[in-house]
């Protein structure tokens, strides 16, 4: 038997079919693609944006459920079982949250593209199933964690509750564009966001984060005090900053605000602290991005509270949220992507003579250096739009971040290309 | 050098033993390779584990090695990794 052989029949219950992970990655690149595509097609509309349905709003959630969503999905199902050892569940229910996501988030995002109640209601009730699909698989997974892990699970709980809020607020605010039942829609769309970036994104990039980074770093595991902190912290931000937009009280806002400094500043914390013990001094591409989505987590979260301070610059929750999303989210995530599509991908691919693959075969360089590059110019030529309200910057920036989106689509064609 | 890496390590007539059960990934992965990559000349190395380390395989290929699970004792997992001519 070969070693691929092997390893793959000894860890049935830990390693899913590729199809199952790779069909999450792929269909995210592609969102990426959309999420660009209908950024630029919105480029005169994102100065100023408050709200609304229109392209914009269908550009975000193309961003952070076609693409955050469908990544964390995805690499979930795929690192669950690993981090706490017991299997996943069954697999179709994988397969149909998948189909039940991308249907939705079609729909969805369609609907706020064209305005249209129905279409929009009907995308999010599916995006719910979806989800719902997950959060039970996940339940179901994590509840056997034991003592393993015992942090992991518990960014894993926060991640799932928000997901619950999120799901529940998200689904308010579509009913209420044609029902007009909300007094504020406006406060619980930022509850929404806050639960949906930093509850549900924010607490499963932190979670996983322990293990992955110190795994790609080859650096001893992080500081669990640190990580306890920011969890903590994390969860105050969440309930102030629920209560605080709901029900308007500055008060709890500047806490939720505090509490999101706190939690960042003990998640770099540990973070720096892996990455001074690692083994593997060259990092390359992927950690330039993650390196980068650190930096702008802090930036974006500075920006997002000094609004408070100041918030009669009109552009400025735009670019905070556009930092915290795009350069922050979506950095990491499409950082951690470019080292485990390759990786995941060397476990199911075999290479010469009947050897696993290598996954320095199942990478392509001159794509990720353009997504890169292109990701960075989307960043600066955006920021610098939005912050002098220079459409044609914007317009840039956004053409920038499509064409970057489809190098990301070349390498992740390419690492699927190779998977036999 | 190695005590700074997470399990323990020891030598037998059959080569180097190194025994990472109990520990939380990804130390096991750290306290293998670390070992690994100090020697100097092709080796057996037995690694007893308390799971089947699906994330250490793609490290060990890229690193020329290959890998057989033998038997172990109950709840262990026993790899035995040979660095390939």
């Amino acid at each position: 038997m070969t070693n691929a052989a092997l390893f793959l029949g000894g860890a049935k219950q830990r390693l899913l079919p590729a199809s199952l992970p790779f069909r999450f990655f792929v269909t995210a690149s592609v969102f990426h693609a959309a999420a660009w595509a209908t950024l630029l097609a919105a480029a005169g509309d994102l100065p100023g944006f408050a709200g609304g349905t229109g392209l914009v709003l269908a550009a975000l959630h193309l961003m952070t459920i076609g693409v955050l969503l469908m990544t964390a999905m995805g690499a979930s199902y795929q690192l669950l079982p690993v981090a706490t050892g017991a299997p996943i569940g069954r697999l179709w229910a994988i397969r149909l949250s998948h189909l039940l996501l991308v249907i939705g988030t079609i729909l969805l995002t369609l609907g706020m593209a064209l305005s249209g109640p129905a279409l929009m209601a009907t995308g999010a009730l599916t995006v719910i199933a979806a989800l719902a699909l997950f959060a039970g698989l996940a339940i179901g997974n994590i509840r056997h964690a034991g003592k393993a892990m015992p942090l992991v699970a518990a960014h894993g709980w926060g991640a799932l509750l928000s997901l619950a809020v999120f799901a529940g607020l998200g689904l308010l605010l579509v009913l209420d564009f044609s029902g007009g039942f909300l007094s504020d829609h406006v406060g619980l769309a930022r509850a929404h966001m806050l639960w949906a970036a930093w509850g549900f994104m924010g607490l499963l990039a932190f979670g996983f984060s322990q293990v992955l980074v110190p795994m790609f770093a080859l650096a001893r595991s992080v500081p669990r005090r640190a990580g306890w902190i920011e969890l903590t912290a994390s969860l105050v931000a969440l309930l102030a900053g629920g209560v605080g937009f709901a029900a308007q009280i500055p008060a709890l806002v500047v806490l939720a605000g505090v509490g999101t400094l706190s939690g960042a500043a003990g998640y770099l914390w540990q973070m720096r602290a892996a990455l001074k013990s690692r083994m593997r001094k060259r990092l390359g591409t992927p950690f330039v991005l993650i390196r980068l989505s650190w930096a702008m987590l802090a930036a974006g979260l500075v920006l997002a509270l000094s609004m408070l301070a100041l918030p009669s610059w009109e552009n400025g929750p735009a670019l905070a949220g556009f930092w915290l999303l795009v350069g922050w989210l979506l950095s990491f995530l499409t950082g951690v992507l470019q080292k485990i599509m390759p990786f995941l991908a060397s476990m199911h691919a075999v290479g010469r003579g009947g050897r696993p693959a290598l996954q320095s075969d199942l990478t392509l360089q001159a794509p990720l250096r353009l997504h890169l590059i292109c990701h960075i110019l989307a960043l600066a030529l955006i920021s610098a739009g939005l912050a002098f309200s220079v459409t044609p910057l914007i317009l840039a920036g956004a053409f920038a971040g499509f064409l970057g989106s489809l190098g990301f689509l070349w390498f992740a064609i390419f690492v699927v290309s190779r998977l036999r | 050098m190695t005590q700074d890496l997470p399990g323990h390590d020891w030598q037998q007539e059959d080569g180097l033993h190194i025994n990472v059960q109990g520990l939380q990934p990804p130390e096991p992965m750290l306290g293998i390779l670390g070992r690994i990559d100090s020697l100097t000349a092709p080796a057996q190395v037995t690694v007893h584990h308390d799971r089947d380390p699906i994330y250490l395989y793609p490290e060990l290929a890229e690193r020329g090695w290959s890998w057989e699970i033998v038997p172990g004792e109950p709840g262990e997992v026993r790899l035995i990794l040979r660095k390939r001519p």
